[in-house]
């Protein structure tokens, strides 16, 4: 974030607060804040995950005109970077909502919870918040920025972090 | 599934362009120098080849992950380092810009800003509480 010019500062860029349904978090594009539901989030793990989905957000908002309001599409697509990278469809997590599923079953999870997330937001219809992520999905899928790679874990975190510090010599030596 | 992950990731604005880059980032001299540490094809390789990414691989995209490009690039980074070897300097080269050129082949769904967002910095709204 820092390196995008958007440095986060906890006090300014994160609040907690009590939210209404089962809403974990969210991102406030109006005033460039995170909220963390403190009434909804359950422990660590989930708190990591939902501060990594809603900073994916944030990432989105500091490197590109994202129309959050009146774009469709635009919202589809962080949506689905954000439940691709974050950890929100990892194998344990689907099991622990009793979606049993496998082969590429991560891809069909990170369509449903974008579909999800996306309606938690807007009042438009079910048909077209998927046919937004359908028509984005190819493309925000497969943008991991601004890790490089999905971050399954913290090997795959710091062998993106790697990269991240080895940027300068990559691009100078290709 | 080619290996077009592990992409190093790209700086706002950056243009990729063959063999440029601030000579400080490049060997002793201004010389070329492999794209990443030989040590880091080998750690790149030694991922790919886990079980664990296996597993995770075939989880996302429903197929075993490839990753002989990370091993050849491991013997071209050492054969390199050993000899200087030009063809291991332009197959290295050509490895990682099918890299970025694999990540940078789908089309972007909004448009890059040149700048931050302007409030980003500022303090928040008076009727918003902190």
């Amino acid at each position: 974030m820092k390196y995008s010019g958007c440095a986060v500062n906890k006090e300014r860029h994160f609040s907690c607060e009590d939210c209404n349904g089962n809403v974990s978090g969210g991102f406030d594009a109006s005033v460039s804040q995170i909220v963390l539901c403190q009434n909804n989030i359950r422990n660590q793990a989930h708190m990591s995950r939902v501060v990594t989905h809603e900073l994916v957000h944030a990432f989105d908002h500091c490197r590109a005109h994202v129309d959050w309001f009146t774009n469709v599409r635009h919202l589809a697509c962080s949506e689905v970077r954000a439940a691709n990278l974050s950890g929100d469809c990892s194998l344990v997590n689907e099991i622990f909502r009793l979606h049993f599923g496998f082969k590429q079953h991560h891809q069909t999870c990170v369509r449903d919870r974008a579909i999800l997330s996306i309606l938690a937001v807007r009042n438009i219809s079910k048909e077209v918040a998927q046919k937004a992520v359908d028509e984005v999905f190819e493309s925000c899928f497969n943008d991991h920025e601004p890790f490089g790679r999905i971050p399954h874990n913290k090997t795959y975190a710091r062998h993106a972090h790697r990269d991240f510090q080895n940027r300068d010599r990559y691009y100078a030596n290709i | 599934m080619t290996s077009q992950s592990s992409l190093v990731p790209l700086p706002i604005n950056h243009e990729v362009a063959g063999g440029s880059g601030s000579s400080s980032d490049m060997a002793d001299g201004g010389g070329w120098r492999p794209p990443r540490p030989c040590e880091a094809y080998r750690a790149e390789w030694e991922l790919c080849c886990s079980a664990g990414h296996f597993l995770r691989h075939y989880y996302v995209h429903g197929e075993r992950p490839a990753c002989g490009q990370w091993r050849r690039d491991l013997a071209s980074c050492r054969e390199w380092e050993e000899r200087r070897s030009a063809e291991a300097q332009r197959s290295l080269c050509e490895s990682e810009r099918a890299r970025v050129r694999a990540a940078q082949k789908h089309g972007l769904v909004w448009t890059p800003r040149q700048s931050p967002p302007a409030d980003w910095h500022l303090p928040l709204p008076q009727d918003k509480d902190s």
